[in-house]
């Protein structure tokens, strides 16, 4: 029987009177590639800091590998990994003191903590620049070590907020690679991105969040049966088809700029 | 340029949405309020001076009114540079304005800089003073005045300019600050060696004739020529005047040229070696610390050894306590108390540590920015984080403090007891400064950007939080020092200290808690203002 890692029940977050989200109930099983998709603004990175016990939520529950969040923090946070949405890196230290220090800080000894940076410095091709400032990498370079400081104690989670963004196709092929490895080791993603097509490729199931509120989920599978397009001929629909059709976002052409 | 002002008004404007600028604002305002009264004061002082220096014929010092206008003019801009709100003039480049009108709007905009304004009131004021006392004067030196404020416009451009092509990368920003930083306490350290002047006395007199040699180059420097050209004889003046003009045009030709440079795309960017062998080290392991609380004092020292800033004003108060336990006399009478015994130097010098204290206390997150979520996602209490960052700062402190301690012990023989309450009143106040600090760090976080001058290590409201609680503190301890005096109990301030220690241990503790329950509270806005 599959085993449940993460679980939320009426989970809730408001900001004044703004509702970011709302009532939100979310099932992930081990193994699962989870794609948590949503327009801008739809709660998607409201929903993964309260995850990973960056917010707390205004009610409802968050059961991470069957242990209460709220309650049980450290001991959930010591078995998840997460790249939050400002990748919250030391810039002021080196990629090596960076990913040692964060080693240590799951508790890794000294030197367990320098095996795996090196590995992982070495894996991520970030070996060259080792030695330089994090603050002087390139975006891609702080993706990289932001995915591997968030491995690097082996977690069980892993929690990833928009890992696309900004890297090119090299770095998103070395990204893809590990998250592939790391799925197939037995652990578990939950992802959010805006690209859907890498979506798409890598995840076994997916929600899509609007308004605060989970309005589809499941895997792709059953998602292509559940959602209709008017017009659509019989060909398996793709993620974007379905993601626009759930959240009614396609806009015609007479809508666009006239004067551009 | 109305644009470019709007834009700086809307910036302005936008910052006080956070009721934390809206307080910073009042504390920059009474500042400015300050600023004000100084230019105008200046400004009387100028009118007052050259109206007498042309009544008493002594026109040479309407030449020190000149250097100092030309000082400031490109000076202050400099200093303040970090200072000025938004716009990187570099920036302007990118919009559709022809090369011409982007010159203009660069030395518009020099001109817009508070210490151009100040100056330019100062020039008026001479000019008045000449206008009523030499009438005849007033014409040509409205001209020659103007073509002075003209040179020293595009001379600070072409500073600006320069600063701006070295600010340009992070290291280079950096090391300004630093170099700034440095430039600003010199002045301090040049006084306390003057005041000690007596004991090199043989070296005032080359210092004289260098001095007189100097003077008589001023006629070619650009505010000697400008005298000259106002005040000489005929052909005196039209040299003078043609000095001037050529002082002009080279500074306006060298302006042109690097905003040529900008304009057509010039950009820097920092270089770095390639390592080919990679080479991992362990990281730190303090002895009788465990692991977690470890690696938080490695990475908060690694941190503290690139803040080249605060490393200055750490060092600083050590500077200042060779230069009173080298010199005797004037030197230390000119600190309160370093003049008054060894055990009153000690004390002094303690109370003196205690005050950069609040620069890496009261704001204990500036520094991790963007990376403060991390300690947020780390399967660590937020308690045991602070409190290994405040070890960080607690041996810093005491590190420092035992070094002036001990050269005192060995060499100014203070008694052990006093010794012993100097000390522990010294531990007492740290650890009530760390935990107020706590607090502070969590209610007033600032984010800190080591390579703007105008970045603070704490916030206005924090600073001045931090003298409020020294405060009284500095009053109990005298006042416990004065009734041991009085009544001869040598032991009291030491048991004094003691149990003020056992109370500041609680205190810690319990502000240690209320910071990281706030900080729980308020993760999102502390980590917004600490990431923007």
């Amino acid at each position: 029987m599959p085993e449940t890692v993460l679980e939320t029940h009426a989970l809730r977050r408001a900001f004044g009177e703004l509702t970011a989200v709302d009532d939100l109930h979310l099932v992930v099983e081990r193994r699962q590639f989870y794609g948590f998709l949503g327009p801008n603004g739809a709660g998607k990175s409201t929903t993964i800091k309260m995850l990973t016990g960056l917010l707390r939520p205004t009610s409802g529950e968050i059961r991470i590998l069957g242990r209460d969040l709220e309650k049980d923090s450290v001991e959930v946070k010591r078995r998840i990994g997460v790249v939050p949405e400002g990748l919250a890196l030391f810039e002021r230290l080196t990629g090596a003191q960076l990913l040692t220090f964060s080693g240590r800080m799951y508790g890794l000894d000294r030197a367990t903590a320098a095996q795996r940076t090196t590995e992982l410095l070495e894996f991520m091709d970030l070996a060259d620049s080792s030695d330089k400032l994090v603050a002087d990498y390139s975006h891609g370079m702080k993706k990289k070590t932001a995915l591997a400081a968030a491995v690097i104690h082996g977690p069980e989670i892993l929690f990833l907020d928009e890992p696309f963004e900004g890297v090119d196709a090299i770095a998103a092929t070395t990204l893809k690679r590990l998250l592939q490895r790391f799925i197939s080791r037995g652990g578990t993603v939950f992802l959010t991105s805006h690209v859907l097509e890498v979506v798409e490729r890598l995840c076994t199931h997916i929600g899509i969040i609007q308004n605060g509120k989970l309005v589809a989920g499941g895997s792709l599978d059953e998602l292509r049966t559940g959602v209709k397009v008017a017009g659509h001929d019989h060909s398996p629909l793709t993620l974007e088809e379905i993601f626009l059709q759930v959240v009614g976002g396609a806009r015609q052409p007479e809508e666009v700029l006239s004067w551009l | 340029m109305l644009l470019l002002l709007r834009v700086r008004w809307q910036l302005f404007l936008n910052s006080l949405r956070k009721r934390n600028r809206r307080i910073e604002l009042l504390v920059q305002s009474a500042g400015m309020l300050f600023a004000a009264i100084f230019v105008l004061g200046i400004g009387a002082g100028f009118f007052a001076g050259a109206l007498a220096s042309i009544r008493m014929s002594q026109i040479w010092l309407l030449g020190i009114l000149l250097w100092v206008v030309f000082l400031m003019w490109q000076l202050a801009p400099i200093l303040f540079e970090g200072y000025s709100p938004g716009i990187n003039f570099r920036e302007i480049a990118r919009y559709p304005v022809s090369f011409r009108l982007y010159v203009v709007l660069n030395c518009a905009y020099g001109l817009s800089d508070p210490a151009a304004i100040a100056c330019l009131f100062w020039m008026l004021c001479l000019w008045l003073a000449v206008l009523f006392e030499r009438p005849a004067w007033s014409l040509p030196a409205a001209g020659i005045l103007l073509a002075f404020a003209a040179f020293n416009v595009f001379c600070n451009r072409l500073l600006i300019g320069l600063l701006e092509r070295f600010q340009s990368t992070r290291k280079g920003r950096e090391r300004m600050a630093v170099i700034l930083l440095v430039l600003m306490v010199t002045p301090q350290l040049i006084n306390m060696t003057v005041i000690n002047w007596d004991r090199m006395s043989g070296a005032v007199a080359p210092a004289k004739s260098i001095l007189y040699g100097v003077a008589a180059l001023n006629r070619l420097s650009p505010p000697g020529a400008a005298l000259a050209a106002i005040s000489g004889d005929g052909g005196e003046r039209l040299t003078a005047t043609l000095c001037l003009l050529g002082y002009m045009g080279v500074a306006a030709l060298l302006l042109r040229r690097q905003a040529r440079a900008v304009y057509l795309g010039e950009i820097y960017s920092d270089s770095f070696r390639v390592r080919h062998e990679l080479k991992v080290e362990p990281g730190w392991r303090v002895p009788g610390l465990d692991e977690i609380t470890s690696a938080i004092i490695e990475k908060e020292f690694r941190y503290l050894r690139q803040n080249a800033r605060l490393l200055v004003q750490l060092v600083y108060p050590l500077v200042i306590f060779a230069l009173l336990f080298s010199s005797r006399g004037a030197t230390r009478r000119a600190f309160p108390f370093a003049g008054q015994g060894s055990t009153a130097m000690l004390g002094m010098m303690a109370g003196f540590l205690m005050l950069s204290v609040a620069n890496m206390a009261y704001n204990v997150f500036g520094l991790d920015r963007e990376g403060f979520g991390r300690w947020l996602l780390a399967p660590v209490k937020l308690q045991n984080i602070m409190l290994a960052k405040n070890l960080t700062h607690a041996i810093l402190f005491i590190t420092m403090y035992t070094v002036v301690a001990g050269v005192m012990l060995v060499f100014n023989h203070v008694p052990l007891l006093q010794f012993a309450g100097i000390t522990v009143s010294f531990i007492t106040v740290l650890v009530i400064q760390l935990g107020i600090g706590n607090l502070f760090s969590a209610w007033w976080p600032k984010k800190v950007d080591l390579s703007q001058m105008s970045s603070r290590t704490v916030s206005n409201a924090a600073g001045y939080a931090s003298l409020l609680v020294i405060a009284p503190v500095g009053i109990l301890a005298g006042l416990i020092t004065l009734a041991s005096r009085y009544l001869g109990w040598t032991w009291l301030p030491l048991v004094a200290g003691l149990v003020l220690l056992a109370g500041a241990i609680k205190l810690y503790f319990y502000s240690l808690n209320r910071a990281a329950n706030y900080i729980h509270d308020h993760i999102e806005e502390i980590e917004q203002t600490l990431a923007k």
